[in-house]
């Protein structure tokens, strides 16, 4: 007798890529306790919807199942109705750093551009740690941005800068490369966004009035979550007090590969899931202990995996709806998570 | 001291220098407290070892590793088997449990069960759930490990 998670419980739900539900009648606005910003204020924001893709993981060799993943949540973003505004990536698009796995990721993603959806991204400590970002700069850019758009200012910054590790120690790129591919490395030390992003943050947002409505995305969660396994960043504190002069900070992480949901002060954190594996929950307590993930089926490459899609509405509450395809996420989240 | 000691010096594969412990048929606890350490040396260089395969690719074939979804060999939960297991179809234990990993999402070739290197994998995977009681069947949760704050979660 074989039996099968997939044969025991009928599933219930198509991916939620359409119908997105209003934040106010969630069932979880009791949970979560979100209810901060004024809901019949006036912003100047048309609502729009954006998806947030991450933690690929590529590796080089070909029709990888994670390629698998990445394409068909690519693929899921261009069937979306209405299509988003724009997707961020929110970093990790290689495994180990290598030119040819940025290729290969910047061609998937590509598509979406083709499609007439840009892009944004951020590097994770995957992309990073071969040639300390040369190759992933060349391809995309600045590792941190601010952009506004439809009256949302959103900002992107990189995370995963740690203390160099690999001088005293005589390593080689590639060695330094696999140390910090390790989530459980015990030489890297904590990584953080540094001083010369803080003082940039801070130019980026001192003419910003506090009701602007800032949306930010890093990496890694700007609240510390686990340490151990760098769930966490550096200077997260000195970042929520350049940005606790606003009204309400909506922080997007990846890195965690999990579902995950925090309040800190004016800010409201949410981890995205990856394209390619799920991390277990590490050994501490979760602020929201309601907001998780089932386990997934490990034989089952597109479980315990997905992306998010994001509504924004004109009082800048938002609902994030993780898009997943094997039964991972529990009934109550369905709708989405309001922001 | 009841044990005699060999100390023979080799290198593992790993590349480790190891001491074998040979105990004497009469020996029997209460041990002498560095016949103690030497026992518990013996049980941390497998789980070192155990740690190093736990992190290598070379188990499977499409560059995965079983730290990939299990870092601190967290869900590992080797303390609920033997358990059923859905996806083996049969009451399982930890070292068919490795297996299957290592075969279906590592795309690896199964490890013998009384391997050196299988009982390395099942010694780490136990010794970073240290202290757990044992819950034979619990199929309902995965279980994070033990909370390591610095090093590799071992002496």
């Amino acid at each position: 007798m074989k039996i099968s998670r997939r044969n025991l419980i009928k599933l219930s739900a198509t991916a939620g890529l359409t119908a997105f539900t209003a934040t106010s009648i969630s069932p979880l606005l009791g949970v979560v306790n979100v209810a901060q910003a004024n809901p019949r204020k006036k912003t100047k924001i048309t609502p729009f919807n954006f998806a947030v893709i991450g933690d690929a993981h590529l590796y080089e060799m070909p029709n990888h199942r994670f390629d698998k993943t990445l394409e068909r949540a690519v693929n899921d973003v261009l069937k979306m109705k209405p299509k988003p505004d724009f997707v961020v990536f929110i970093g990790d698009l290689a495994n180990f750093g290598k030119k040819e796995e940025l290729l290969k990721g910047k061609r998937i993603l590509d598509k979406l551009r083709k499609a007439g959806i840009p892009y944004k991204m951020i590097p994770g400590e995957h992309d990073w740690y071969l040639d300390l970002g040369k190759f992933w700069k060349k391809l995309f850019g600045s590792p941190y941005w601010s952009f506004d758009h439809k009256g949302v200012h959103f900002i992107g910054m990189n995370s995963i800068l740690v203390e160099d590790y690999w001088t005293a120690r005589d390593m080689t790129p590639w060695e330094r490369m696999l140390a910090i591919a390790e989530l459980e490395c015990h030489i890297c030390g904590l990584w953080g966004v540094g001083e010369k992003q803080l003082q940039w943050l801070k130019e980026d947002v001192k003419n910003l009035s506090p009701d602007t409505p800032i949306v930010i995305f890093t990496h890694s969660p700007l609240w510390n979550y686990y340490p151990r396994w760098n769930f966490q960043t550096k200077d997260a504190d000195a970042i929520r007090d350049i940005l606790s002069k606003f009204e309400k900070v909506i922080a997007i992480h990846g890195h965690v590969h999990q579902v995950v949901y925090n309040r800190t002060g004016n800010m409201v954190h949410i981890g995205n899931l990856a394209t390619s594996w799920p991390w277990p929950y590490p050994p501490v307590e979760l602020p929201y202990p309601k907001i998780v993930m089932h386990r997934a089926d490990p034989g089952d490459i597109y479980d315990g995996v997905g992306f998010a899609t994001t509504y924004i509405d004109d009082t800048f509450l938002g609902n994030m709806k993780y898009v997943e395809w094997a039964d991972l996420i529990p009934k109550d989240l369905k709708n989405g998570i309001p922001l | 001291m009841r044990i005699k000691r060999y100390l023979l010096t080799g290198v593992l594969a790993a590349g480790i220098l190891t001491t074998l412990i040979i105990k004497d048929s009469k020996s029997k606890p209460p041990f002498e407290e560095e016949e103690l350490k030497l026992m518990n040396e013996e049980l941390i260089n497998l789980v070192k070892k155990g740690d190093e395969l736990w992190h290598s690719p070379k188990l499977g074939t499409n560059g995965l590793t079983c730290a990939n979804c299990h870092p601190d060999a967290a869900n590992s939960n080797p303390h609920t088997f033997p358990k059923y297991q859905s996806n083996i179809g049969k009451v399982a234990t930890l070292r068919e449990m490795i297996n299957w990993c290592i075969q279906i999402p590592l795309k690896g070739k199964t490890l013998p069960e009384d391997s050196e290197e299988m009982k390395a994998l099942e010694a780490y995977s136990i010794y970073m759930h240290r202290g757990f009681k044992l819950k034979p069947g619990d199929n309902e949760k995965a279980y994070p490990p033990v909370r390591v704050e610095s090093g590799p979660g071992y002496p």
